[in-house]
């Protein structure tokens, strides 16, 4: 009995988290454009998306600024972690909790202090006022997610290789690195998935000649998402399904050597 | 190893040529979501060598936000419903526009023009409007017993029906069912509006905005308000619906094209909107959307059954009980506010 009450609120969980994704996934297949009830199967909306260059082109933009804003967050996080952990340095402790701050920062909050920077500096807003927007808010997270990582690794090791006449940039390039792969590569993927569904941050920050995915889902809602647009959530979800696949096997592959 | 530094910096280099390109010559326009088709502003680029930005907003209040949070916003165009028009112009915010420029402007509706948010249209072009109707599924209802706002607080209808969550237009059908105008700001009107709205509540299904086409469609409600273009939309998914205008009167929105004062490329600006105004675009647009166009000479190009289509082009009969929704001032619109809380914690 108890194993049934284990394993139907195990189900629950697991529906409530699951059932809204394949809601939309189903219904980039309902033969209808506005209504909810299933009236029969069909492909049309996958082929108007193909044809819709607008829409392409705006998820192509968030592709693209997710693949940069967490690229260039994960090097920086890197750095900060790694810093944060090896060397004494004034400071330190602030630093550190700064970046803690910077997580727990409503959204919101960063989103308006950036509008005002930027209009202050009378920086357009566009692209790389996105893409700065972005960076700032995946840094902290990378910053964590390594650093939760690098604690966990035997100081000795670093000791080892300085006796052995390694200096820091051979630790860093041969030690530090390797071990931290993992880490790297969750703290990317997140900063990735952050990017690509931001929305407060990038409504304050966005500006006329560079729009983004989820503004414009957000701008549809009014007049009706478009059954194409389940189609393009449903291939994105396909698509970071295969990410965060590869990643993991990429890095069990690695554990196991 | 060493082939993949190479690998990624290239692909980074590519990614950035891609999105990091700057183009002179564009116009940069922020719009409803979903009201104007790429095709259209591809066609306006073949013809002019002018790069289209299109930025979209769900509601007036987004878009006047963001733009007066900014000194240079970069906008050109926007696309504000009437009393916005009359909100951002009284504050300096719009360009007074440049009508020599704008070759096409006798194609517009008359019926449509000079209103009182902008009397001599010295800001606004019209571009797309409607109205707020009753929707009805002649399957369950019958057509007979709806002809007026009154009719909804019929005890026949208990729980069937849906209400735009829409401030102004709710207040709008309570007022004009009380025989008062839509634009009144008379304290004791307004509250009488929303007790006789608090009575209507038994009725009321569900208050919704975005998914009415759905709600009418999958006969989630019967009965209840909608916008004229959602109508139409939906009645190409359920032919059993029908629209009605109350004989107690209704709201007339439109949705006009205005040039922000500092747009960068205001030249341009003229340029797209005296395009827009051409006969066969406007009927392309309203064809595409399902909302009415401004241009009267593009309703000529309709086929038969659209140019007679009551929802699309209703009659000068019909657009006569029509008032256009205006801008309130801040007393009046904080006392909206006030009622329509304690009308949805009710609920």
């Amino acid at each position: 009995m108890s194993k049934f009450i284990r394993n139907f609120y195990t189900s629950c969980v697991y529906i409530f988290l699951y059932l809204p994704i394949a809601v939309v996934i189903i219904f980039s297949f309902n033969n209808a454009k506005h209504s909810l009830v299933w009236q029969g199967f069909t492909l049309k909306w996958y082929a108007v998306l193909f044809h819709d260059t607008a829409l392409l082109q705006v998820a192509w933009n968030s592709l693209a600024l997710a693949i940069l804003a967490a690229s260039i967050a994960t090097a920086i996080g890197t750095l900060i972690s790694v810093s944060l952990f090896r060397y004494r340095f004034f400071g330190k402790k602030i630093l550190h909790a700064l970046i803690f701050i910077l997580i727990l920062t409503p959204e919101i909050v960063m989103a308006i202090s950036l509008l005002l920077l930027y209009s202050f500096l009378k920086i357009p807003l566009g692209f790389w006022t996105l893409l700065l927007a972005h960076t700032a808010l995946c840094i902290p997270f990378v910053a964590v997610t390594i650093y939760s990582r690098i604690t966990t690794l035997d100081t000795a090791i670093f000791e080892a290789a300085l006796d052995l006449g390694a200096n820091d940039l051979t630790i860093f390039h041969k030690i530090i690195l390797p071990l931290l792969f993992p880490a790297i590569v969750s703290g990317w993927l997140l900063s990735f998935i952050l990017s690509l569904d931001d929305v407060i941050i990038s409504y304050f920050v966005s500006g006329p000649t560079f729009n983004i995915l989820p503004l414009k889902i957000y701008s549809m809602v009014r007049l009706g998402v478009k059954p194409e647009v389940n189609a393009l959530c449903t291939l994105m979800l396909l698509f970071t399904l295969f990410a965060v696949i590869a990643s993991y096997q990429s890095i069990f592959k690695k554990k196991l050597k | 190893m060493k082939i993949y530094p190479k690998i990624v910096t290239v692909f980074f280099l590519a990614i950035f040529t891609t999105l990091a390109h700057a183009n002179q010559n564009t116009l940069n326009i922020y719009i409803w979501g979903n009201y104007l088709p790429y095709e259209i502003a591809n066609q306006f680029t073949k013809e002019t060598g002018i790069k289209v930005n299109i930025i979209e907003y769900d509601n007036n209040e987004t878009m006047y936000a963001k733009l007066k949070s900014l000194n240079n916003s970069g906008y050109d165009i926007i696309v504000p419903s009437s009393y916005y028009v009359e909100r951002m112009s009284k504050q300096g915010m719009l360009l007074n526009l440049d009508k020599k420029k704008l070759t096409n402007l006798h194609h517009l509706n008359p019926l449509l023009l000079n209103k009182e948010f902008d009397l001599k249209n010295n800001y606004s072009i019209p571009y797309i409007w409607g109205t707020t109707g009753i929707i009805i599924n002649t399957k369950y209802i019958d057509k007979k017993n709806v002809t007026s706002w009154q009719d909804f607080w019929n005890k026949r209808y208990k729980n069937q029906l849906m209400l735009l969550n829409d401030m102004r237009d709710v207040f709008s059908m309570s007022l004009l069912s009380l025989g008062y105008p839509i634009n009144d700001s008379n304290e004791k009107h307004i509250e009488e509006a929303y007790f006789k709205l608090k009575q209507l509540l038994p009725n009321v299904k569900i208050f919704s905005v975005d998914t009415v086409p759905n709600i009418y469609i999958d006969e989630d409600a019967y009965i209840g308000m909608a916008w004229s273009g959602d109508c139409k939309l939906a009645q190409d998914e359920n032919t059993n619906l029908e629209y009605i205008y109350p004989k107690e009167g209704f709201a007339i929105w439109i949705d006009s094209f205005v040039i922000i004062k500092d747009a960068p490329h205001a030249d341009n600006a003229h340029k797209f909107i005296n395009f827009m105004l051409r006969p066969e675009i406007a009927k392309q647009i309203s064809v595409a959307l399902g909302y009415s166009t401004a241009n009267k000479d593009a309703v000529k190009l309709m086929p038969l059954a659209s140019q007679r289509n009551p929802i699309l082009n209703p009659s000068k009969n019909i657009m006569r009980q029509g008032r256009i929704q205006l801008d309130l001032d801040n007393k009046t619109k904080r006392l909206y506010e006030k009622y329509w809380e304690k009308l949805k914690i009710n609920n």
